[in-house]
């Protein structure tokens, strides 16, 4: 399924956005963390990640090597065009499906 | 950022990472995994952030990031991923410009194998056909024939019929017995139709009962099964019969008249009953009513064993706990158990009659696993001897590959790279010589059925088939290439660069040892083809006690009554012919064409014991029996017309006076037998008076030793016997010309004794033709792979050649030295062999009476064929190494 996104991707995909020029693993997984207060594993994550790049949504490319991770290249990962479409396409769909439901969906007893 | 640079992440963790992950780039996640981990120090304590990190790397390893990424690194010939594929076709092009480069070594590789692949093809269809029979049967899981050992005084025979009365009786007493069904075999029919004037024989009628078919599967084409052979008179015709007397209307309830003399009632109309079946009628004739056989099948008493009986048990009963009641059942009819007596019941599968019973009273001849397993072992072992050509050229050819797999091995490539791609070399050579093979086998079917006398074919309609080549040509792949693909990949670049390789190839223990195994393998098949030839020589030589040769028989004169005798007086006018005799029995062996008759006699002047009964074949002739077929009469004289007394006479054979202890003298002396047919009369016996005594002669298989026989003078038409001189052409002429003249409208058919004595081992002859091929098979192709061989040892000796040659060595002693080396392996076979061809063959023989020696002859021609075919296939290698100009081979570097 090409264009599915799972609520999980879409988080990472947001994530990615959010963090601009820093998106890398580590920084990935802490940002999500400190948002929603969830643990996710570094498989998980990465496992995830491997997915919305099969789909195209992202892109990665190596920096340079740091000294703080043993002179190791960090992966950086942006959103491309169709990332950024489908995300869109989501965020449309919900917005629509919010004002049809409005009424229902108010917390106001 | 605070470090403390004494603290590192678990060694294992990554060393564990780094092995899973091999070759993938996982640079980035190692990144990550490190950084988190100092992280996870500034917070937590040393234990914690190192079992975070462990519990890191697996989630890691056990994740789909890791797995794509090694997906797209490994390199994988077999995956689908495009880049492998490329490697793959990489490997197949390689392939096939070795294959194209060194030609002769491919033509070797290819043809030897599919020469043996063809023949196993052809054995494993054959042996595929020998275990489907009676399989088509929807019960024949349920199905067991019943067979009786039957054991008093010295007669002990192993029947496969029993009493009339045992198929009815076991169904009565015990529950587990649904159905039973008999047959009763009275022999062939002439058969036509109402109105009709000219008989046609049929040879396949059984006598059966109407539950024939609910406990066989045999479809009926129109009839109603359940009312089928229920009335007397009413027969069952296969469509074969339906076509040929019947042909364009329907035949049910239609008229055939068999004999002459019985008019029957078409009842039902069954499909042709397939080969695989080890009983075939075209013919049923029901049991009910009161006709002969019908008759007989009423006996109550447990006495003539003539009806085959098959009973159909219950759905989860035990056939064994069916068995362990028998002997009470048995003890029934034929008394309580007796020291010197036997009476057993046993049941046999109806699957297993094919290739496991071989007793008295069989249906028709069977098959015989012993033979199904020799050839499957033969093919197996022919398949292995071209494997080991393969294996041989291979590891020979070794120097020629060195130098790619040294360069490949230089360039990364691992070891299971090598040995994959040898493995896919190997295939595409088994894969080419399965094709031809079965091009080959498609040829060479119709010889090995006339041979085997079956109707096998190519299934090339089953996809199965297909499949199963194609996983034969994985597995036999597999078995060729992996020693060469692992022998070839375990090179050391570093030698085989700098062209050290010779020094590690020269020792080929293996390469000899399999030299060897091929040259066993022929020299037992030669031994074993050369033996069984023998063996039907002997026979076909040996004194058999009458003239086969110039005898022609005439059959079922019976038809002829009341004027048979004036026939013969007739037949004896003609010329060329010198003596005439009318009997049903004749010195053959061959199911109920040639009918056999016991009979119990004991000496005068002594009470019948089980010691002193004798079971005599007793057989009915006329005076002129003994003039025709040339038997020898030792004492006395034979049987007369011209002595009245003669109708009480009896002349004996020389196994007859022995076990009957009739002395030195013993014509004048009287013979006394029971009367009476199914309960013995003890009070009236019969006398009969020994006028003469006549040599032994074979009148069963050379298998058997001659049993006790008597000649008594008395009508039995089943033949008329002629002996004749010269041409056999015109006196089967006139022969016929009489016949017609004396049955009009009877078929005349008559048959060669010497042909039919030769039937008698059809099957013998057989597995000689097949040894032949074999053996002959085997050789061709270990000549292959010598050939080869021998090309590749004068080739890499070229330069000692060369330089023996400068120092005065002769052509004739490098021949010598160039063949030493084969033939010591040679000899070594033979030292193999002969003990193994010797214990095979005494086996074998052991099957004979009457056999020939082993003899040194036979492995003396055995060894020396052998040799020669070998050494004329070295010798043109080492021919041409040794005449070539010393000056070339010593220049070549």
């Amino acid at each position: 399924m090409k264009g599915y996104l799972g609520e999980f991707e879409e988080v990472v995909l947001l994530t990615i956005a959010s963090l601009g020029d820093d998106a890398y693993g580590v920084s990935i997984k802490d940002e999500i963390e400190r948002r929603t207060d969830r643990s996710i594993s570094i498989g998980a994550l990465h496992s995830t990640i491997t997915r919305v790049e099969e789909k195209g949504f992202i892109t990665s490319f190596l920096g340079e090597p740091t000294q703080e991770r043993g002179g190791r290249r960090k992966r950086f990962f942006e959103l491309t065009h169709t990332g950024k479409v489908a995300l869109h396409e989501m965020k449309n769909l919900r917005d629509d499906l919010w004002r049809a439901s409005k009424t229902n969906l108010s917390l106001a007893k | 950022m605070k470090r403390e640079h004494n603290i590192k992440p678990p060694r294992l963790a990554t060393a564990l990472l780094e092995w899973y992950c091999a070759n993938a780039s996982i640079e980035d996640l190692q990144g990550d995994l490190d950084e988190l981990f100092y992280a996870n120090l500034q917070r937590t304590s040393v234990f914690n952030a190192r079992l975070k990190f462990w519990l890191q790397v697996l989630s890691l390893v056990t994740s789909y990031a890791i797995r794509k990424r090694k997906q797209k690194s490994a390199f994988h010939p077999y995956s689908h991923s495009p880049n492998h594929y490329a490697m793959l076709r990489s490997y197949l092009t390689i392939g096939f410009r070795n294959l194209l480069k060194n030609k002769s070594y491919s033509v070797v590789n290819i043809s030897g194998l599919a020469v043996a692949v063809a023949v196993s093809l052809i054995i494993v269809l054959f042996i595929a056909q020998e275990f489907r029979y009676d399989a088509h049967h929807a019960n024949a899981d349920r199905i067991y024939r019943v067979h009786y050992e039957k054991k008093f005084g010295s007669n002990h025979a192993h029947m496969a019929a029993v009493p009339a009365v045992t198929g009815h009786s076991l169904q009565q007493d015990f529950p587990e017995v649904e159905s039973s069904v008999r047959f009763i075999n009275y022999g062939t029919y002439l058969v036509k139709t109402n109105g009709a004037t000219e008989n046609i024989k049929e040879s396949y009628v059984l006598w059966t009962d109407s539950t024939f078919f609910r406990v066989f599967s045999v479809p009926l084409v129109a009839g109603n099964p359940a009312h089928a052979l229920a009335q007397p008179y009413s027969v069952a015709i296969s469509r074969r019969m339906a076509e040929k007397y019947f042909a364009g209307t329907t035949a049910l309830g239609k008229t055939l008249v068999l004999d002459d003399r019985y008019t029957t009632t078409v009842t039902a109309v069954f499909e042709n009953i397939p080969t695989t079946s080890h009983f075939h009628a075209d013919i049923l004739i029901s049991l009910a009513g009161d006709w002969p056989a019908a008759r007989e099948a009423k006996a109550t008493t447990f006495a003539n064993n003539n009806f085959n009986t098959y009973i159909l048990l219950k759905h989860g009963t035990s056939a064994q706990a069916l068995e362990a009641k028998l002997p009470a059942f048995v003890e029934k009819f034929a008394g309580p158990p007796a020291p010197d007596k036997v009476d057993r019941l046993t049941l046999m599968p109806l699957r297993h009659i094919h290739l496991h019973s071989n007793l008295r009273g069989e249906l028709e001849p069977n098959g015989s696993i012993t033979y199904v397993y020799l050839f499957a072992l033969v093919a197996a072992f022919i398949v292995v001897v071209a494997c080991i050509n393969f294996m041989n050229l291979a590891t020979a050819h070794a120097g020629r590959r060195a130098k790619e797999i040294g360069v490949r091995k230089v360039m990364g490539s691992l070891r299971s790279h090598l040995m994959r791609q040898f493995l896919l070399e190997s295939f595409i050579i088994t894969l080419a010589a399965f094709f031809v093979a079965v091009g080959l086998a498609h040829l060479l079917l119709p010889l090995f059925n006339t041979i085997l006398q079956t109707e096998l074919m190519l299934p090339f309609q089953t996809p199965f088939f297909y499949g199963a080549l194609f996983a034969g040509a994985l597995f036999v792949g597999v078995l060729a290439g992996a020693y060469p693909a692992f022998y070839l990949s375990g090179f050391s670049p570093v030698n085989v660069l700098k062209g050290k390789l010779s020094a590690g190839l020269s020792k080929g223990y293996l390469r000899s040892g399999l030299v060897v195994f091929q040259f066993v393998t022929s020299i037992v098949l030669i031994v074993a083809a050369l033996t069984v030839n023998q063996q039907l020589d002997f026979i076909q030589n040996k004194n058999l006690g009458f003239e086969k040769d110039h005898v022609l028989l005439v059959k079922d004169v019976y038809v002829l009554r009341p004027n048979t005798i004036a026939f013969k007086n007739e037949v004896e006018k003609i010329s060329a012919i010198s003596h005439c005799t009318i009997s049903a029995f004749v010195p053959v062996e061959g199911g109920s064409e040639f009918p056999r008759r016991d009979r119990t006699f004991w000496k005068e002047g002594s009470a019948p014991s089980g010691d002193n009964l004798v079971s005599l074949q007793q057989w009915s002739v006329d005076a002129d029996y003994i003039a025709t077929f040339n038997m020898q009469v030792l004492q006395g004289r034979g049987l007369s017309n011209d002595f009245a007394s003669d109708s009480a006479a009896v002349v004996l054979n020389k196994a007859a006076l022995r076990q009957l202890d009739l002395g030195a003298n013993p014509i004048g002396k009287t013979i006394l037998t029971f009367t009476g047919y199914n309960t013995p009369d003890f009070d009236h016996p019969k006398a009969f008076v020994v006028v003469g005594v006549i040599d032994d002669f074979h009148f069963s298989s050379l298998k058997e030793t001659i049993a006790p026989l008597a000649l008594f003078l008395g009508r039995s038409d089943g033949f008329l016997s002629v002996r004749f001189a010269g041409n056999p052409q015109p006196v089967i002429e006139a022969l016929e010309k009489k016949w017609k003249q004396s049955a009009p409208g009877q078929p005349f058919q008559y048959v060669f004794l010497d042909e039919e004595f030769g039937k008698m081992y059809a099957s013998e002859q057989r597995l000689g033709k097949m040894f032949g091929i074999f053996a002959t098979l085997a050789i061709v192709i270990a000549c292959f792979g010598l050939f080869a061989l021998s090309a590749y040892t004068a080739k890499q000796r070229t330069k000692e050649i060369g330089i023996r040659k400068v120092m005065g060595a002769s052509v004739r002693s490098i021949i010598v030295l160039l063949s030493a080396e084969f033939s010591k392996l040679l000899v070594v076979a033979f030292v193999i062999a002969i003990p193994l061809a010797w214990f095979g063959m005494e086996w074998w023989l052991q099957n004979f009476s009457y056999r020939v020696a082993l003899g040194v002859s036979v492995f003396a021609v055995a060894a020396s064929l052998v040799m020669c075919i070998a050494c004329l296939t070295t010798w043109y290698h080492s021919y041409q190494a040794a005449s070539s100009d010393p000056i070339k081979s010593i220049r070549t570097e």
